[in-house]
């Protein structure tokens, strides 16, 4: 792993930098790498794709903990006070209402019910789009089709919630 | 916010978010020349996966917690210990980390792959035990949540009177009052077993205490209390799997979580029960032909599997 790790860090740092890391680049790869060095062995079948998936990951915990930190301070400058969260109730009642919205927009995508069968074992089921088109008897395209279509419609689905 | 990105370049932000997603991807050359096209690229990409984790994120809203059917009276108790159950193991590659959220929560979730169990230390004093085949989603905002996705889990909790641990399993909730308990979620059923402590199934409907020694189990929207040994409880850690009167298919999905290899059983020996301690240290040919016979049955292998019938294929 660490071979492959050296013969390839130029790589990962150019990935690094356009997925926005900048200078911190070499700070990002370097932290991967030791959260990698330091994990229980274990048979890895694809070490070049794992590694730029485990360098992918940090940039999303990145981005993730930027994120969490604007919104409270926004919160605090916009209150005053500590924000409060919505009561625990409240939030489960509106996230109901909300996948309701999301089963109904799933539903009516078509052709119906493959769209959404697709993006269920895709994307909730964990399953592979080679492995679906398999099982469905459609070819690659027609998966990457129906999935780019629900992820569509699903974004203007969150678009409206982000507005509520 | 920031000043909005053109559909089309959201339109391929998706793309990717897509692709990526798929175990297989492995055009990370490609990726990085579509970021490097354009320097609104990686926000576009990081928006897409934003709005696809807070999607994906409301279908883990936990349900409204229904039991189609009232509890069996306690006259239906009976004493038997049903451990394990699950689909058939899918031997993945790699034990597979990823993180996916909203930004107000930071849920993550960690699965094994089928045979490999892997011990999660949340906090000192509290941890889980992941068996193979399995997946708990964890948030590290919350410290003293789980949920157990699939397969198999013992948690090993500091009790802390003023934050309970809770563990959700599917629509029902677990909350510990002080404990070591072992649940196990399968397609058809839910089972807990406590070894220490008390645990609170659905505290807040149907408000089951099980004290140490005691299982529960759900299945067909019924509730039934058994009694477990204590040695039974998370005993796959061990190599040893303990049954009191368990359903043959539950045994054999349980050898099949602990050996890493899909075992199944021939439909004549679905009905039958087992009853003692099957030791599954061991490559499944060295465990599978001894343990076969103490269940009534052979094992033949077949292509990447196993099988238990009551009599060998010829």
């Amino acid at each position: 792993m660490e071979s492959i790790f050296l013969e390839h860090r130029e790589r990962l740092l150019r990935f690094l930098r356009a997925r926005g890391a900048g200078d911190d680049a070499e700070d990002v790869l370097h932290d991967v790498w030791q959260r990698i060095a330091n994990a229980p062995d274990g048979p890895i079948a694809e070490p070049l794709s794992y590694l730029f998936r485990a360098t992918e990951n940090a940039m999303r915990d990145r981005h993730r903990a930027a994120h969490a930190r604007v919104n409270r301070e926004t919160n605090w400058a916009d209150s005053g006070h500590a924000p409060e969260p919505p009561p625990g109730g409240e939030r489960v009642l509106i996230a109901r209402e909300r996948l309701a919205q999301v089963n109904a927009a799933l539903a009516a995508l078509t052709p119906a019910p493959r769209v959404e069968t697709i993006f269920r074992r895709f994307r909730l089921e964990g399953m592979g789009q080679a492995e679906i088109a398999r099982d469905l008897g459609v070819s690659l395209s027609t998966v990457e089709k129906d999935l780019q279509k629900a992820y569509r419609a699903l974004a203007e689905l969150q678009e409206r919630f982000d507005a509520e | 916010m920031t000043s909005p990105l053109p559909p089309e370049m959201m339109e391929a932000a998706r793309g990717w978010a897509i692709a990526l997603r798929d175990p297989a991807f492995d055009d990370w050359d490609g990726f990085t020349g579509w970021l490097e096209a354009d320097t609104r690229h990686a926000a576009a990409y990081d928006a897409a996966c934003d709005t696809d984790a807070a999607v994906v994120a409301l279908f883990s809203t936990p349900a409204p917690i229904a039991m189609p059917e009232p509890r069996p009276a306690p006259s239906r108790f009976s004493r038997r210990w049903v451990a394990g159950g699950g689909a058939v193991a899918a031997a993945l590659a790699l034990a597979f980390v990823y993180t996916g959220s909203d930004p107000a929560s930071a849920p993550y979730t960690i699965a094994t792959r089928a045979g490999v169990s892997q011990t999660i230390d949340l906090e000192p004093g509290t941890q889980i035990v992941l068996n193979g085949d399995s997946r708990v989603t964890l948030d590290r905002e919350r410290p003293r949540y789980a949920s157990l996705d699939r397969g198999e889990a013992l948690f090993v909790v500091r009790h802390d009177d003023a934050r309970p641990f809770i563990v959700d399993v599917g629509a029902a909730k677990l909350v510990d009052l002080g404990t070591v308990f072992n649940v196990a979620r399968t397609d058809e059923a839910t089972r807990v077993a406590v070894s220490e402590g008390v645990v609170m199934y659905n505290p807040d409907s149907d408000a089951v205490r099980l004290e140490a020694g005691k299982s529960l189990e759900v299945a067909d929207g019924r509730l039934t209390v058994r009694s477990v040994s204590l040695d039974a409880v998370g005993s796959w850690r061990e190599g040893t799997l303990v049954y009191d009167n368990a359903l043959l298919p539950q045994v054999v999905s349980d050898l099949s979580r602990s050996l890493g290899v899909a075992v199944t059983l021939s439909p004549d020996l679905r009905a039958r029960r087992f009853t003692g301690t099957l030791a599954v240290k061991g490559s499944p040919a060295d465990v599978l032909p001894r343990v076969a016979p103490l269940l009534g049955g052979v094992a033949s292998s077949n292509d990447g599997g196993w099988t238990v019938s009551s009599r060998a294929r010829p």
